[in-house]
């Protein structure tokens, strides 16, 4: 049996003039754990607020296991939620909050208490629950959210930004726990968050927003070997690709009259595109072309260099490097096989040697 | 360091100096009236006033038990008080709760009329209200009387309450929605608990007004309505007033404000803070 199959079908939400979701579409498979990514402003809170039916669409179809629910009040879905600010509540105990949602769902009392445990200690925060969320730290906070959400099975589990109020360190120990949460509970999950490497480390499948719209949907893995277009290249990865106006003309690419041999025969009939590489696969070489160094970055493991090729910054990390003082000339060469094409008119990827 | 101190020090004691005569110039004609109302009626009006007397309890006796008893009218306004104040939680705090949250159409005129309401001066309204009573047979009622009480003490109730309630977050809400709250459940399980202090404020000022109020009692009330305020007039006849009686009946009338005062006095300041800033709690 399984259950918590989404789907989202050209759904549009407008704020007065403002669309704020603009012909979303979206398939989440039962038990996945699915991450919305995007910049601030993208959209990704709306549609998180419009699955838990907090903010109806203007538009569209939204289906939970084959049935429309698109206008279902909040509490007829089934559906749990972690809000970015916790929202507990402040005059109950841990444990009166964490009992809430099955105190509402009519369960026999005898059964709350064990089920409430039960979720305490699946976060590790049992021995806090006579505490008031007032008395928790903000990690405390975070994990007494997460029972109240856990402690009935949901159909679908949504998280707004979970871990944006802790600190560096605490994100990435709670992230490893959530991950680990989110498969012992089989629940499908929607996870929001602007940062790429928690959607990259956490999702089975993530869908990338921009400006209300989803730009691609795949596993972290394609979103940032294949980038479906300039934009989601131009966001992911830290740094972001460099993107740099090429010419196709069969294998050859020439950059600034710089030509890179393609090891593989683009399916594109030539001319203007844009080449599309990461920082890591741009090498340094006495051959390549001559750039300007702007600014050396040392980041402890690597070290990025800003180099300049005329107009355009282009990044690149290096292992280490000696530098012999800026606007030293640093000549760069790309590794062929790393390369990203894509069509400058329409954004769209042209398919190259990883696809 | 040791001059602050010293500055500090003095600043103190002229405060407290200034709060002193403050409260002299207050509590004098309180203490007076206790004083008077353990004097024998003839001690009263003596002149030079007797400094040294023999203190009897004669007149409380007499206020409580005696031909003028405030007894029952000290009933009448407990019910009167009482039924005001439920009246008024219990209808203030979800149509708070609507205009704190929902989106109403008519909101900012509600908002505006709730404000005047507490504008206009009552004399004004006094007329009105007791031909409209006459009207509809409702003068000398408890009906009509707390009609009346409830047309000040809602809109101001609703008024205080809206910024206590507009303080809670939407999510704190919404989760309570996920969680399978109705509307209802949401209102009482969460908002009116973390309202409480407001709600407690509102009570407090709502049935002061109410147990302290005179002037519509008088005009609107009568035989069968007659709240401790206007039954002391008792005492006080053409012929003769009878001032250490009426000292003891308005000791007594006073004894709920008094307590609820010392009892309550924290939610009051606040409560006088709202209303000074929002402009309401007057009348
Ligand atoms: N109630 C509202 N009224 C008007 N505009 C709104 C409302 N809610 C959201 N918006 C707008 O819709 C857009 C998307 O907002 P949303 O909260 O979904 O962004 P987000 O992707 O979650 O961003 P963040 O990462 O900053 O949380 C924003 O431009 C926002 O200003
Ligand atoms: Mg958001």
């Amino acid at each position: 049996m399984s259950k918590g199959r989404v789907n989202l079908k050209g759904i549009y939400k407008r704020f007065g003039n403002f669309v704020a979701l603009k012909h979303i579409d979206l398939d989440i498979k039962p038990v996945e754990f699915f991450a919305l990514l995007g910049p601030s402003g993208s959209g990704k809170t709306t549609t998180l607020r419009m699955l838990a039916g907090l903010e109806p669409p203007d538009e569209g179809v939204f289906a939970v296991d084959g049935e429309d629910v698109t206008y279902a009040p909040p509490g007829k879905r089934d559906i749990a939620m972690v809000f970015q600010n916790y929202a507990l509540y402040p005059h109950m105990t841990v444990r009166d909050n964490i009992a809430f949602p099955l105190k509402m769902d009519k369960v026999p009392a005898a059964e709350i208490e064990p089920a409430v445990v039960r979720a305490a200690e699946r976060v590790h925060i049992e021995h806090l629950l006579h505490r008031r969320p007032g008395q928790l730290s903000g990690g405390q906070q975070q994990r007494c959210a997460l029972a109240r959400a856990i402690v009935r099975q949901p159909k679908l589990f949504l998280l707004d930004e979970p871990l944006s109020n802790l600190d560096a360190q605490l994100r990435l120990q709670t992230r490893v726990e959530l991950k680990k949460l989110q498969r012992s509970l089989n629940v499908t999950s929607i996870y929001v968050t602007h940062d790429q490497e928690e959607a990259m480390t956490l999702a089975d499948r993530m869908a990338v927003f921009l400006d209300g719209e989803i730009l691609q949907v795949g596993t972290p893995d394609e979103v940032f070997n294949r980038p479906r277009t300039i934009a989601v290249a131009s966001f992911i990865g830290s740094p972001p690709m460099n993107l740099l106006p090429a010419k196709l003309d069969g294998r050859r690419l020439v950059v600034d009259g710089h030509v890179t041999e393609l090891p593989f025969a683009p399916d594109h009939p030539g001319g203007d595109v844009t080449m599309g590489i990461r920082p890591s696969h741009v090498r340094i070489d006495p051959d390549g072309l001559p750039t300007r160094l702007y600014l050396s970055e040392n980041l402890g493991e690597s070290v990025l260099l800003n180099l300049y090729l005329g107009e355009y910054l282009v990044k690149v990390r290096v292992a280490s490097f000696a530098s012999a003082g800026d606007d030293e000339t640093v000549p760069i060469s790309f590794e062929p096989d790393a390369i990203h094409l894509f069509d400058t008119t329409s954004g769209l990827r042209i398919r190259t040697a990883q696809d | 360091m040791s001059l602050h101190r010293r500055a500090a020090t003095r600043r103190k004691v002229v405060l407290m100096a200034v709060a002193a005569a403050l409260l002299l110039v207050w509590v004098f004609p309180l203490i007076w009236a206790v004083i008077v109302s353990f004097k024998s009626e003839s001690d009263v009006l003596a002149y030079p006033p007797t400094v040294f007397f023999e203190p009897i309890g004669r007149n409380y006796e007499d206020a409580l038990f005696g031909d003028f008893s405030i007894l029952d009218s000290l009933a009448t306004s407990a019910i009167v008080s009482v039924s005001t104040t439920v009246l008024t939680i219990v209808l203030a705090v979800p149509a708070a709760y609507a205009f704190a949250r929902l989106k109403l159409p008519a909101k900012k005129s509600i908002g505006f009329y709730t404000l005047a309401t507490q504008m206009v001066p009552p004399v004004g309204l006094v007329i009105p209200y007791f031909l409209i009573l006459n009207k509809v047979s409702m003068l000398d009622t408890y009906t009509g009387m707390i009609i009346v009480y409830l047309t000040f003490s809602l809109p101001f109730a609703i008024w205080l309450m809206v910024s206590y309630m507009e303080d809670i977050p939407f999510e704190m809400e919404e989760a309570a929605f996920l969680d399978k709250a109705t509307r209802w459940q949401t209102l009482w399980h969460i908002i009116i608990p973390q309202v409480r202090g407001g709600i407690a404020v509102t009570v407090i000022f709502v049935f002061l007004n109410a147990w302290n109020e005179f002037l519509f009692a008088v005009q609107l009330g009568g035989n069968t309505v007659r709240p401790v305020t206007v039954a002391m007039y008792n005492f006080v006849s053409v012929e003769q007033t009878l001032w250490a009686k009426l000292s003891a009946a308005a000791l007594i009338a006073m004894l709920p404000v008094v307590i609820i005062g010392i009892a309550a006095q924290k939610q009051i300041v606040k409560g006088l803070t709202i209303g000074a800033v929002k402009g309401g709690g007057r009348r």
